[in-house]
């Protein structure tokens, strides 16, 4: 088992009264599991994913992640596991403005002190595998939406996550591209990366390995 | 990972082009000053380094019922003290005794001269480039140079050995050399001789008694001396011999380190203010810095939490800012140095070398300025880096990529305190600058008691070679000048305005026994009808009445007071202590301003002396009909340098003369000015980065209100308004302190303006007119936008 979420509560105080964003959530993911989450807007997709990134905290519950209890870590060593393990793609991509195509995706490795040769041999593999390599010298802003969107994959994947984190990945993109992004997806679950993405769409949920249907911060067993 | 956050650091610098170079100018400016101040002071400060021991040297300070006072001292006071005094180890007369030509191989110089004991060197033990100090001065015919002066008549050898003629007659051997000296020590040195070369000179003998003060001495203690016993032991020795100690008040010890200040009161403001301009301009550039920076963190909260998503550190987030504002401020600092280096210095040795002395940049001495500034760049960078960024780094990664900000409270009030305080600083020296301007002008306007506008001054004592030849040529120029149809009225005088010497003496009434102690000049007939400076009682000379041998006397109305004469009738004067029947008093002139306006007139005494005496008086005033100065200027100066003479004849006009007395000041006013200016430009400079921010963030809003028919003055307005409050509440803080220290300092003039409502206003004007311009051009720039392209762009 990959990740294990017993009885999350997460909730914001308004007005005195607390608004529940993740109520009695509980979830298990093994690894090598493909999970599309869905559910109508505003159900708290983007919510949970955060909780499971360990970027965002919960009120209650208990989380176990590879068998560490995160709900007992500290905020450094959560950091930490999130550095090592997640990699997080945005629907809105943010791509960093000011890098190019290359310094975008190499940016992670940067941040792990790896030597540059090394780096290097990373970036180049992941650019090539990505189909990318004439676009390295590009800014985001020259490319189209999908193929930023492949930049922002191949960033998240230069680590070698153990888990893909991706928060409606395809939603500014149209359904070709989404397609092509999909698959990706299916070929990277075949190759062993767990992936969570939250979709609105029933196609691109159909490409995972199992759905949860998120409502009001809980799972709808229907 | 260093080498990205450069890379990075500089793309950003790049990318808000307008904003680095807004900061590059305003630093580059603002740190040049801040060096150049510093180094001013710092030259200041270190100007006396070379010399040993200088705790443990002192001098005298004599202090005089009425409140006056000097370094002078009276001569025999000196050997007594080093003889009886337990606190005395060493001590040396150091004064003038007019400035000796030197020869060398054919070719004449004549150096600033001092005249020293041989114990000179115990006191001060300076350094020597060549020589030995312990005998320097002990031989009676020896003189010692400074590194200077020895340069500019031997070159660059060892000159110890060589012989030198002074004055003509005298075989001086060269002992020593001094090590190079600062401008700004507390030494004037260029020729040292010992004063025992002065025993054979009746006119010095006579004048080595108790009641004479006419040299300073330098006295080295013990260590761990009691000043107080020294006091009383001084005084004693006075009480036993002085005969004049009713006007005396108190001999005080003062210390050596202070003198410079106690000579030229003006150099403490100088010194302090420049470190508070130096202080005030670092303080504006930074607050600019962190308004700047932390605007710019609002627009950079998305960047920082997906940093932080790819694995970023906060830390490395900081470091990566520290960088970017590395780069600008250690920039500025290399460009600062060459502005520093190519004009500031230049300009510094322009203003206060004529009265300073010049002073140069010196890697390998001065380099404790270079590490200040690179300690200062450091800090600076830190201080703006790390706190606007402390607050970002910490704003949770969910929050920061939506760019939701609700949780950072735009806090404004350490910004619009800081630029308050900002623009109160400018405000302030405005102010300071607008005052002390009308100071001058004050001075410089001010009826003074004479006439100064067309007068010619020329410079007369010029050793001549030949007296007897040069007074025949001066006796055809006063004789081609009175015949002159142009030339209104010609006179000889030792001093003119703005040029009295200090030499007091205490004369008194030989009936009523009352004493006054007054500065005395010589001069012709005509002095002071050329000056037409108006008699009041009496008369004025007459080449007809009076006789040079009588001494007759014209003193000003001060000295009548003074002495409590209702009338001059009879009155006579006489040194002091001398049983001559004294010097008849034949008029009395109105007060006129022959010093700077901010002295007080003092009791003043001109006494008559014969026109033609060429090598007895200094100056030759003419007073010329207007529109005919150069024709009467080429006339003197083609007789002068027709004369063999080893001074060069200088020639100048009165006016500038008097004007030239305020120099110093206005080099001040000068430092303040530009201080101002900078003041004022580094912080509308902070502020049109902030409103171009603003601007910049409401580009929305601002489309939307001009969609709903707002109009471009009422943008303007919405934009600007609340920098241009926070400049108002500036001048109501500046204006109370622009009053208080001005007033202070206005006090020390003996003739002073008042400080009125309009000074205030107009700089309270100047400020708010150009922090209006500087928002209004930027504000104006958003408020035209075509509404329809500002809607769209977000
Ligand atoms: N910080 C917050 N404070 C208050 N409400 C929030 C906060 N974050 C999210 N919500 C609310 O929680 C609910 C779930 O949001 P989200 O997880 O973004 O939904 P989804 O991604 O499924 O569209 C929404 O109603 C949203 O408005
Ligand atoms: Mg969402």
């Amino acid at each position: 088992m990959l990740l294990e979420l017993n009885h999350i509560y997460k909730w914001v105080k308004s007005g005195g009264r607390r608004v529940f964003l993740l109520n009695d959530l509980s979830l298990k993911i093994d690894e090598g599991e493909f999970l599309s989450l869905m559910g109508p807007s505003g159900s708290g997709k983007s919510t949970l994913l955060n909780v499971i990134s360990m970027l965002d905290a919960f009120e209650e519950g208990e989380y176990y992640f590879d068998s560490e209890a995160v709900h007992d870590l500290s905020s450094k060593r959560k950091t930490g596991i999130f550095n090592e393990n997640i990699g997080f793609i945005f629907q809105a991509y943010h791509l960093l403005d000011d890098l190019t195509v290359y310094e975008n995706i190499e940016t992670p490795l940067l941040y792990k002190k790896i030597k540059s040769s090394e780096r290097k041999a990373l970036v180049a593999d992941m650019l090539d595998r990505f189909n990318i390599v004439g676009k390295k010298d590009l800014f985001p802003h020259q490319l189209s939406g999908g193929q930023q969107q492949l930049v922002g994959i191949a960033r998240a994947l230069i680590i070698k996550p153990k888990l893909i984190l991706a928060d409606e990945p395809t939603g500014n993109l149209n359904s070709a591209q989404s397609d092509d992004i999909m698959g990706l997806f299916k070929k990277l679950n075949q190759e062993g990366v767990t992936i969570i993405q939250a979709t609105h769409s029933e196609s691109n949920a159909g490409y995972g390995t199992r759905i949860v249907n998120l409502l009001d911060g809980s799972i709808n067993k229907n | 990972m260093l080498k990205n956050h450069f890379k990075i650091s500089i793309r950003n610098l790049w990318k808000n082009k307008t904003l680095s170079l807004l900061n590059l100018i305003g630093l580059s400016i603002g740190i040049s000053s801040v060096l150049t101040l510093l180094f001013s002071v710092y030259a200041y400060y270190t100007a006396d380094e070379y010399i040993p021991e200088k705790d443990k040297i002192v001098y005298l300070k004599t202090i005089l019922k009425d409140g006056n006072n000097y370094r002078e001292v009276p001569y025999p006071l000196l050997d007594q003290l080093v003889e009886n005094s337990t606190e005395v180890v060493a001590g040396t007369h150091m004064h003038g005794w007019g400035n000796i030509w030197l020869e060398f191989e054919g070719r004449d110089f004549q150096k600033e001269t001092s005249y020293a004991n041989p114990e000179f060197f115990e006191v001060f033990e300076l350094p020597l480039k060549y020589g030995d100090a312990k005998t320097a001065l002990k031989e009676k015919y020896s003189v010692v140079l400074t590194n200077k002066v020895s340069q500019q008549i031997f070159g660059d050898i060892n000159p110890v050995g060589k012989t030198l003629i002074g004055a003509d007659t005298l075989n001086l051997k060269v002992t020593g050399v001094i090590e190079p000296i600062s401008p700004y020590s507390s030494f004037r040195l260029g020729v040292l001789l010992p004063n025992t070369i002065l025993e054979d000179n009746p006119i010095f003998k006579a004048q080595t008694n108790w009641s004479n003060s006419f040299s300073p001495i330098f006295l080295k203690l013990r260590a761990n001396a009691d000043i107080t016993k020294l006091e009383n032991q001084v005084d004693q020795l006075l009480k036993a011999n002085y005969d004049d100690i009713a006007t005396i008040a108190d001999i005080k010890v003062m210390s050596f380190e202070a003198m410079r200040t106690n000579a030229i009161p003006v150099v403490d403001i100088i010194i302090t203010s420049s470190i508070a301009a130096a202080f005030f301009i670092l303080f504006i550039i930074l607050v600019n810095l962190l308004n700047l920076n932390t605007s710019t963190m609002f627009s950079r909260t998305k960047t920082i939490a997906v940093r932080k998503v790819l694995g970023s550190t906060k830390r490395s987030l900081i470091i990566q800012y520290c960088i970017e504002n590395g780069i600008l401020v250690f920039t500025s600092i290399l460009l600062s140095g060459f502005l520093f280096l190519s004009i500031n210095l230049p300009r510094l040795n322009d203003t206060f070398g004529p009265e300073f002395g010049q002073i140069s940049f010196d890697f390998l001495e001065d380099y404790p300025v270079v590490i200040g500034i690179i300690l200062i760049g450091i800090l600076s960078t830190l201080l703006v880096s790390v706190f606007p960024s402390l607050r970002f780094v910490k704003i949770p990664v969910t929050m920061g990529i939506k760019g939701k900000l609700q949780h950072i409270k735009h806090n404004f009030i350490w910004r619009n305190s800081f630029i308050i305080l900002q623009f109160s600083i400018a405000i302030l020296c405005i102010s300071i600058a607008i005052i002390l301007n009308t100071q001058i002008g004050y001075m410089k306007n001010a009826d003074l008691g004479f006439q100064r506008e067309n007068i010619l001054v020329g410079h007369i004592d010029l050793d001549y070679k030949n007296i007897d030849v040069a007074q025949s040529k001066f006796n055809a120029l006063l004789n081609t000048l009175e015949s002159s149809p142009y030339v209104k009225s010609v006179s000889t005088s030792q001093s003119i305005p703005s040029d009295y010497y200090f030499n007091y003496s205490t004369y008194s009434d030989p009936v009523q026994n009352t004493d006054v102690r007054m500065r005395r000049s010589y001069a012709d007939d005509s002095y002071l009808k050329t000056l037409e400076v108006p008699i009041i009682k009496g008369r004025h000379f007459d080449r007809n009445l009076d006789k040079a041998d009588d001494h007759p006397a014209i003193i000003n109305e001060a000295a009548l007071k003074a002495f409590g004469w209702e009338s001059i009738e009879g009155k006579r004067m006489k040194f002091k202590g001398n049983e001559e029947s004294g010097y008849p008093i034949v008029g009395v002139v109105k007060d006129f301003h022959y010093q700077d306006l901010q002295n007080a007139v003092e009791p003043l005494v001109h006494i008559f002396r014969d026109r033609k005496r060429l090598e007895a008086h200094r100056f030759l005033t003419v007073r010329v009909q207007e529109g005919h100065e150069a024709a009467i200027e080429n006339i003197l100066t083609s007789t002068f340098n027709s004369i063999d003479s080893r001074k060069t004849y200088v020639q100048s006009r009165l006016a500038d003369k008097v004007s030239g007395q305020y120099l110093l000041i206005e080099g001040i006013l000068q430092t303040v000015s530009i201080t101002a200016i900078l003041a004022i430009f580094i912080s509308s400079l902070g502020l049109f980065g902030l409103i171009s921010f603003s601007a910049k963030r409401k580009v929305k809003e601002i489309g939307v209100r001009k969609v709903l028919g707002s109009s471009v003055s009422n943008i303007v307005i919405l934009l600007s308004k609340d920098y241009i409050i926070l400049v108002g509440i500036a001048t109501l803080i500046a204006f109370p302190i622009a009053w208080y220290t001005m007033n202070l300092w206005l006090d020390s003039f003996a003739y002073s303006i008042t400080i009125k409502w309009w000074m205030f206003g107009l700089a309270a004007f100047i400020a708010l007119a150009i922090t209006s311009l500087t928002l209004g051009l930027r504000a104006i720039r958003s408020a035209m936008a075509n509404p329809v392209d500002s809607l769209k762009a977000e």
